[in-house]
This record gives structure tokens, sequence and C-alpha cells, in this order.
């Protein structure tokens, strides 16, 4: 049995998730997960480099892997790619002039063969922001109807600031990991 | 990062040249260690240091476990204990200096990279036939990424903009004025300027800033945060809960700010405290948090430099050097329209008229 087999039966016992948040910096990340949390989100740095947080989410305990966007420090989100259950990506809708970076930068995230089972979430964030972009024109711009046939995904629009379309995200994306790995039982 | 191709006969080779490595690494962390407690009364200091050791222990006994593991079932545990590590880092972040932060993650990187080449010789690789073959023809040929090059982001042009969002875009020469009172604009764009002067009043949920050349640019509160990248020999007073600039060059910046002021790939930056006035303005700042000063425009983090002596790229600007309080006198400029442009004599003309009226 190989490594990742024996890991994947240590964490089905547990009802474990393991997601993975990334993005451009800027993008909202951090502000998601502590919203999500119910913590306090008037201050929040620039994350130099990756929080944790573990959530307990209906009936499953959720790691929350958030990663830094900065530029420098994208070459790092590899590092987090094993054992991906789940996937979620934040775009700033309201961020016209870096959504060519965004597209790629997700392009090549998608391209991971360890990523390949994850379920997909792309949160379409600051949709409180007039001028931000709809989820379906983030859709377009990111070209999500061109995805893999096996990949499960899904886009959100929400605002961290509101707290808007969050827990929808995150049901349809616990649900979904759920359907693949415990409903198996 | 590291050039380990082709591994032929060089095996011993780099067996000796990793212990060396890791010989290297030992003494720069004891070092590390030495320095920390050297400033006992710091609690910060211990806490870092006490992080330190038990991050090094711990690191030097996964080293041990990956050179000895001989079977595959060791893997488990030893993925188990890089990821205990890594906890160990992230659960320390919020107190780590930043460079002992991603020098931490360096290091797991590297560990699990040795994971990863020591399973794949202990467990044979099954053959995938199909790989994720990208298989529409939208992808464009990657430029390989380099880590230290401070060569700008390659471009490709947007072609998919919906629509342009409210900012002040291509101008030369001139005094530009926005008033965010009373508007909804949430998010405003400075883009494309050369040699102007640039006031926001007001508070304006998002600023973005880009490619700017010899600018001075005045803004009240930002609620959310700045983004700005690619500008030069610029002048900058802003308050913010945020900011991040990249590829910035030889411009001062005024900051308030609620967490640290990140810089990535700029040199030649200098920063000092807010000191912006106009009408109202501390109604403003009070509106959007901001009015306390929290000290962080000196608290500048560098994501470029790795080291724990302070980043060649910025400096604090000497108080000699700072100019004073700047006052904007904004009543000359109360138009109906959301942005008002003037050349320079018109607007001077504009605040005789103001103050005489
Ligand atoms: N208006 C608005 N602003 C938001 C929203 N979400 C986040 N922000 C703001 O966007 C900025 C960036 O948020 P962060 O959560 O730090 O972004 P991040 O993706 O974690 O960034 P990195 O850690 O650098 O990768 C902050 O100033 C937030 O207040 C939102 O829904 N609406
Ligand atoms: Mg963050």
């Amino acid at each position: 049995m190989g490594l990742l087999s024996i890991i994947r039966k240590i964490k089905k016992k547990e009802k474990e998730m393991r997601i993975l948040m990334v993005g451009l910096d800027n993008s909202g990340k951090t502000t998601i997960v502590l919203k999500i949390n119910g913590e306090d989100t008037s201050v929040i740095s620039p994350t130099l480099g990756f929080n944790i947080k573990t959530i307990t989410y209906q009936k499953y305990t959720l790691n929350i892997w958030d990663v830094g966007g900065q530029r420098t420090i994208r070459s790092y989100w590899r590092n987090y790619f094993e054992q991906t259950d789940g996937l979620v990506w934040v775009v700033d809708s309201s961020d016209l002039r870096r959504l060519d970076d965004c597209k790629m930068e997700l392009d090549n995230l998608l391209k991971e063969e360890r990523l390949s089972g994850a379920s997909l979430l792309i949160f379409a964030n600051k949709q409180d922001i007039k001028g931000a972009l709809t989820p379906a024109e983030i859709a377009k711009v990111l070209n999500l109807d061109a995805m893999d046939r096996t990949r499960h995904w899904e886009i959100v629009g929400c605002s961290a600031y509101t707290g808007e379309g969050l827990l929808e995200g995150f049901d349809w994306m616990v649900q979904d990991i759920a359907s693949r790995i415990y409903m198996l039982d | 990062m590291e050039d380990e191709e082709n591994s032929t006969h060089q095996d011993q080779d780099q067996a000796l040249q990793k212990k060396h490595q890791l010989m290297l690494e030992r003494l720069s962390a004891r070092h590390q260690t030495r320095l920390e407690t050297r400033k006992p009364d710091s609690p910060e200091s211990s806490a870092t240091s006490a992080f330190l050791s038990r991050f090094n222990d711990s690191k030097k006994s996964i080293d041990a476990q990956l050179e000895s593991a001989s079977d595959p079932s060791r893997l488990v545990d030893i993925s188990f204990t890089i990821s205990d590590l890594e906890k160990l880092v992230a659960e320390n972040s919020y107190l780590l200096p930043s460079y002992e932060i991603r020098s931490s993650l360096k290091t797991i990187s590297d560990l699990k990279q040795s994971l990863d080449n020591l399973s794949s010789q202990l467990i044979p690789k099954k053959k995938f036939s199909f790989k994720n073959k990208p298989t529409k023809t939208q992808t464009q040929t990657q430029i390989p990424k380099s880590d230290d090059t401070v060569s700008l982001p390659e471009k490709t042009t947007t072609n998919y903009l919906f629509r342009d969002s409210p900012g002040l875009r291509n101008k030369q020469n001139q005094v530009l004025v926005q008033n965010f009172k009373g508007s909804d604009i949430g998010e405003f764009t400075v883009s494309d300027l050369d040699s102007c002067e640039v006031k926001l009043v007001g508070c304006v949920n998002s600023l973005f800033v880009n490619r700017l050349k010899n600018c001075k640019i005045y803004a009240g509160p930002v609620v959310g945060s700045i983004l700005m990248e690619e500008v030069e020999d610029c002048v900058f007073v802003l308050a913010s809960h945020q900011i991040r600039i990249h590829f910035a060059k030889r411009s001062d910046f005024y900051l308030r700010v609620r967490s640290r002021p990140i810089i990535e790939d700029s040199d030649g930056l200098r920063f000092a405290p807010y000191c912006l006035k106009y009408e109202g303005i501390g109604k403003d700042l009070a509106a959007a948090g901001l009015d306390e000063e929290t000290g962080n425009w000196a608290n500048v983090d560098d994501f470029k430099w790795l080291r724990a002596v302070q980043s060649p790229n910025w400096s604090v600007l000497p108080e000699e050097e700072r100019v004073g309080a700047v006052d904007l006198l904004l009543r000359a400029v109360q138009s109906p329209n959301w942005s008002v442009l003037l050349e320079e004599e018109e607007r001077l003309r504009a605040v005789d008229l103001a103050d005489s009226g």
C-alpha cells in the first residue's frame, strides 16, 4: 500500500478534511478564514508564510491552510498540495488589472497532478465593492467552462466583509468532498 | 532553487555536501540562538529562540530519520513528523520575525523534497499513462521563474476588461483632484501618470496604484487595502489598513497603516509617518479606523530579504528630510464632477477664487 493511501485511511477515520486556500495576494483569503471562524477581521496583516485553522464544520474537522499569495512565496504553494481534499481559489473581483495573473496562476495549479482529485471552490470575493465583476464574469475570464471534465468545481460570489456567500461556498465544498471520500464506507 | 540534477555517480559527493550543509545549518542555528539570547529582556526574542531550538531539534531528528530509513513503512511516520513541524511553524507564525518564518518554510520545503526523493527510491513508481495534459490551446508558454531577479513580471495584455473602473489614468504634468465625499465609489485606480500631483479626498474601499513616474500622490484613508505596482521617483502620503508595494524604486512613503507594510521586488524606498491635512480629515480617519498612529510605517516587511539584518531596500526617511504637513486646501475644487482636472495655473486661479468667495 502506498504512502498516500495509508494517510488517507487514517484521515477517513477522523473525518478530517484538508482544505488549501490559495489565490493572489490581497484577494482576501485570511479575511475569509477568520470571518468563517467568527474572529475579528479588523486588523489583518498580509500573510508572510501560512496559517492553519482547525474548524469544526458540521460533523467534519476542517484543517484550513491559508497560504500567503505574494509573488515571492507562491513557489511554496506546492508544499501544501499533498493530501489536499478541497482547493479554495480566492479572487479579488475588483482587481481587474491582475486577472491575467490570476488566471495564469490558477491554470498552473490545475495542472498539478497532486491536486487532480481535489474539489475546487472558486470564491469571487469582494462582491460588496461597487464595480466588482460578478461571479459569471469571473467564470468567463478564468475560462472555467474549459476545465477538465473530471474536476468537481463551483464558483460562488462572496464578501468576506458581510459574510455573504461564505457558508454557501463551504457547504458545497464539504458536501462534495464528503460524497467522494466518506460516503464510500 | 538548487541544482541537484543528474545524480548518476555523484551520490557520494552529494551525501558529503548534504552533511556539510547540515553542519552549516546547525552552526548558523546555534549562532542565531546565541544572538537571540543576548537580548534576554525581550520576551519576543526568547519566544523566538525557544521556537528555534525546538524547530532545529525536530529538524535534526527528521534528517536522521531520513538518512536511516530503509523501508517504506517509516515514510508515514516521517511524513507526520514533518507535518507536525509545519504546524509548529504555523502556530508560531504570529510571533516570529518574518525572516524566521520564511526560512523555516524553506527548511520544511527541503525536508519534503527529501522525503519525496526517498519515497520514490523506496516505493517503485506506478506508471501513470494518462497525465493531466492541458487539452486546450490557451496555455501560454511559461517563462521559468527565477527567485531573485528584480525584473518586471511578464504581462500579457488584458483583453477581457469588462469595464473601466473609476480612476485617473494616462496624464502628464497635471494636478488631479478626486473627492470621494458623497460618491459611492468602491475601488479607485491611479495609473499611468507622469509628473502629476494627485489629491484624493475622503474615504475609499480600495486603491490600486500602477505605473507612475515622478508623481506626488496624497490620499485620505483607504478602508481596505492599497495595492501598488511599478512606481518610481514618487512621493506618497497614504493611510490604509494594508499596503502592498511591488516593483517600486526610489520613492518616499508617508504612511499610516494598521498592519505591517509589505514591499517586494523594490529598492530605494524610504518611510515616514503620515502627514496629510485637509478640511475634515480627522473625521474621515476616524470613520476608517485610522485615527490612531500605530507606528507601523516603520515596520516594513521585505519579501525579497531573508536575513536577520535590515533590508537594504528600504530605510527610515531622516527627519530633517521629511516634508512638513501637506495641506490640500481643497475648498477650491468642489466641483459637481467627480473628477476635476486642472492645469497647474488653473488650479492656482481656482484657489484664489475660492479664497475670495
Ligand atoms: N471590500 C472588501 N474588502 C475585502 C474583502 N475581503 C478582504 N478584503 C480586504 O482585502 C485586503 C486583503 O485581505 P487579506 O485577507 O489580507 O488577503 P490575503 O488573500 O490573505 O492576502 P495575502 O495574505 O497577502 O495572500 C484587506 O484589506 C481586507 O480588508 C471583501 O469581501 N470586501
Ligand atoms: Mg493572508
